[in-house]
């Protein structure tokens, strides 16, 4: 199997997970973006590593690793976004901007159903 | 000796630093330092000075000097005649008010930082009289016009007492600038900072007449400022808002007398330029003249005895210019001796009734037994009645005026004459408003509150002062009998003009009989209340100086606002507009963060791919 084929998925892999980091409103989705990049990686990891035989087969371990550590991530992730659920009401990337440099509060914290309950 | 003149100096200041240290710790320690230090100052003083007086030699010495091109700044020390009467008298009238302070602000919250300017205010006085470097007496003559604006805005809640204080500051500041300049055009001239040596250069001759002219006169301008003279008069008035202690200081003992004492200590340069002395007589005149007027017609006690300060300042000038340096002096001596007291008593008065105006007395001779004798003696004392020291000095004064309008060489012989007029008149105008005063205060119907009982007399802390001081009030005319015990050789001899005397004695009778026929046929005050216009320098300086300084001090902020501000604020606005545009990016939407990140990534690899 030629090498490019591997990489060519893994590409497109990674560009579908940049537009969904870069466009998705939603955090979930946005969520999901970072995963295609992250296993976008993997497989190159693992495409380079049979392609060159490696013997102590680096590639793969490394690919198992970032599995792990997507798998934290992704655990800690949603924990932030339903608490940005439960304090915003809802989870729209593009009206978190409580980061915003501004002079003063503009817009209180929107109290969700939830929290008021 | 000169070690213990040294201390004399220091002494003060270090009460003043101690009690401003412990002042709001202890009351007591307070008052001990106060009085205590003026005490022991007093003792020194008389250790310093006794030895002094009479025919002694004066004593001095350089404690340290610069070695800098031209003249010498040296800090030095002398002590002549006229020296130890002054500091006896300004430390005698300073530890009488420290003890009169007791009682008259014994519940005053800022008594300790009054203590301590009282103590400054001395020792300055005292660094002004034994100074013999120009400069070191520019910095005591400086402190003390600093301490007399603290002192009169003692209530400083009061706002007539902030303004008479301001007042009393830029205008006796403005005066100082003569002796600045003085200081300097002597310096140049005598290669010399030193008042002795220049003195003494000065009388061992070699001078045109009037050589000295521009020296003399800047003097001239100093001293009216500080001695309150026509027409730098103006301040002197309206410091009465101050605590009545103070005024007794600043008239009797310190601020003012430096005025004259200015002009006794370079006397030799004023008998070298008679010009000065010209417009000293000049000045004298006219002052002496509208402060007994002005004194005449007040309803305001304290300030019937600032006028007459005025009035009498100007006497020790109108003899210091005529050549008469030992009435001068002498008169000097016994207006601060019953100027302290007659202050002192008014401060009983006032302590009593609560006023400072003469119709809230009145009726008062039973209720304060002791303050009526001691002021009927001041007041006849600065009357000129016969036995008492003010008789025999202003005696003095007049007879030596006559003597120069006669045969005197060194005014001009009309301004001599002008002034022996203006002496003789102001002399039975005093008489008149001393009485005037004495009448509306201690005789006639008391006011309600005196009748209704509510005055009593003030507690010993304050009359002993007063006893204290009769008797230089009754007893001094025995110096002026003979001033060369305290003067030395050289002063004139002749002091005393029995006819003169027989003819002032006869016309003051004549006055106060008349006086006293007003008041009983006008059952009250002798005279309706007239209003006297006052000669218009205030308004003048309101015009010619406050309006603009005022209007420059608008140009100035507007200047400040419009031109200064600006570039500051513009540098302000030109960043914040920048960091506009900067924050512009800052939205808070992350995933814009982000692809700014991945663009610039992308940037980065296709500039990579393009230069490999």
């Amino acid at each position: 199997m030629p090498l490019w084929w591997p990489l060519l998925v893994a590409s497109l892999l990674f560009a579908i997970g940049v537009y969904a980091v870069l466009v998705r409103r939603n955090a979930v989705l946005v969520l999901m973006g970072v995963e295609l990049m992250l296993n976008a990686v993997n497989i190159n990891l693992v495409a380079f590593d049979a392609h060159f035989r490696d013997a102590l087969h680096g590639g793969q371990t490394f690919a198992l690793f970032i599995i792990v550590i997507a798998a934290a991530e992704i655990g800690l992730a949603l924990a932030i976004v339903l608490m940005v659920f439960r304090t915003h009401g809802h989870i729209d990337v593009d009206r978190l901007r409580s980061l915003a440099d501004r002079d003063e509060v503009e817009e209180p914290i929107e109290v969700s159903p939830v929290m008021s309950r | 000796m000169i070690w213990l003149l040294a201390l004399l100096v220091a002494l003060p200041f270090a009460c003043a630093a101690i009690s401003l240290l412990v002042g709001h710790s202890s009351d007591a320690a307070t008052k001990g330092i106060s009085v205590g230090g003026s005490a022991l100052a007093l003792a020194l003083a008389c250790v310093v000075a006794f030895p002094r007086l009479g025919d002694a030699v004066p004593i001095g010495r350089v404690f340290a000097s610069t070695s800098a091109s031209g003249p010498a700044l040296e800090l030095s020390l002398y002590v002549d005649q006229l020296s130890a009467v002054m500091l006896l008298l300004a430390h005698t009238v300073a530890f009488l008010v420290q003890v009169y302070s007791l009682g008259y602000l014994a519940d005053d919250p800022r008594y300790p930082s009054y203590a301590a300017l009282v103590s400054v205010f001395t020792g300055s006085m005292a660094l002004v009289v034994v100074a013999d470097d120009l400069w070191v007496l520019l910095v005591g003559w400086e402190l003390m016009g600093a301490c007399s604006y603290f002192l009169i805005a003692h209530h400083w809640e009061l706002e007539e007492a902030r303004a008479g204080a301001v007042k009393a500051f830029l205008m006796t500041r403005t005066a100082d600038l003569g002796l600045l300049f003085a200081i300097i055009v002597l310096g140049v001239r005598f290669d010399s900072y030193r008042i002795s040596t220049i003195m003494s250069a000065i009388s061992g001759g070699g001078f045109a007449r009037d050589e000295l002219w521009l020296p003399a006169l800047l003097l001239s301008a100093a001293v009216i400022g500080k001695s309150a003279q026509f027409p730098l008069h103006t301040w002197l008035p309206d410091a009465m808002p101050g605590p009545t202690p103070i005024s007794a200081l600043i008239h009797a003992a310190t601020m003012v007398a430096a005025g004259v004492f200015l002009v006794a200590r370079a006397y030799p340069l004023f008998l070298s330029a008679p010009g000065a002395l010209n417009v000293l007589a000049i000045v004298a005149a006219g002052t002496m003249f509208l402060g007994a007027l002005y004194a005449l017609f007040t309803h305001d006690l304290k300030r019937v005895l600032a006028w007459s300060t005025v009035s009498q300042l100007a006497y020790m000038f109108g003899a210091l210019a005529v050549g008469a340096y030992a009435a001068g002096v002498l008169h000097l001596l016994a207006h601060g001796a019953f100027k302290a007291l007659l202050f002192l008593a008014a401060g009983s008065v006032v302590h009593a009734v609560g006023s400072t105006s003469m119709s809230a007395m009145g009726g008062l001779r039973d209720k304060l037994p002791d303050t009526f004798l001691t002021m009927t003696l001041g007041l006849g004392a600065l009357a000129g009645v016969v036995p008492l020291v003010g008789f025999f000095s202003k005696d003095a004064v007049i007879g030596a005026t006559l003597d120069a309008a006669t045969g005197g060489r060194l005014v001009w012989p009309w301004v001599a004459w002008l002034l022996f007029s203006t002496m003789v008149l102001t002399a039975v105008l005093t008489l008149a408003y001393s009485l005037r005063a004495w009448l509306l205060v201690f005789f006639g119907n008391p006011s309600p509150s005196v009748a209704a009982g509510l005055v009593h007399e003030s507690p010993w802390s304050m009359r002993v002062p007063l006893y204290l001081l009769t008797v230089p009030t009754a007893l001094g005319g025995l110096a002026v009998a003979y001033p060369e015990m305290i003067l030395g050789p050289g002063t004139e001899d002749h002091l005393l003009h029995p006819w003169l005397a027989v003819t002032m004695s006869a016309l003051v009778g004549l006055t106060a009989a008349v006086v006293l026929w007003l008041w009983r046929r006008h059952a009250g005050d002798p005279w309706r209340a007239l209003v006297i216009p006052h000669p218009p320098v205030d308004q003048v300086y309101d015009v010619g100086l406050v309006r603009p300084v005022r209007r420059l001090a608008l140009l100035v902020r507007a200047g400040d606002r419009d031109v200064v501000d600006a570039y500051a604020d513009g540098a302000g606005a030109s960043a914040r507009g920048l960091g506009w545009v900067l924050r512009r990016a800052q939205n808070g939407n992350v995933q814009g963060y982000l692809m700014v990140v991945v663009l610039g990534a992308a940037a980065l690899a296709v500039a990579a791919g393009l230069m490999a």
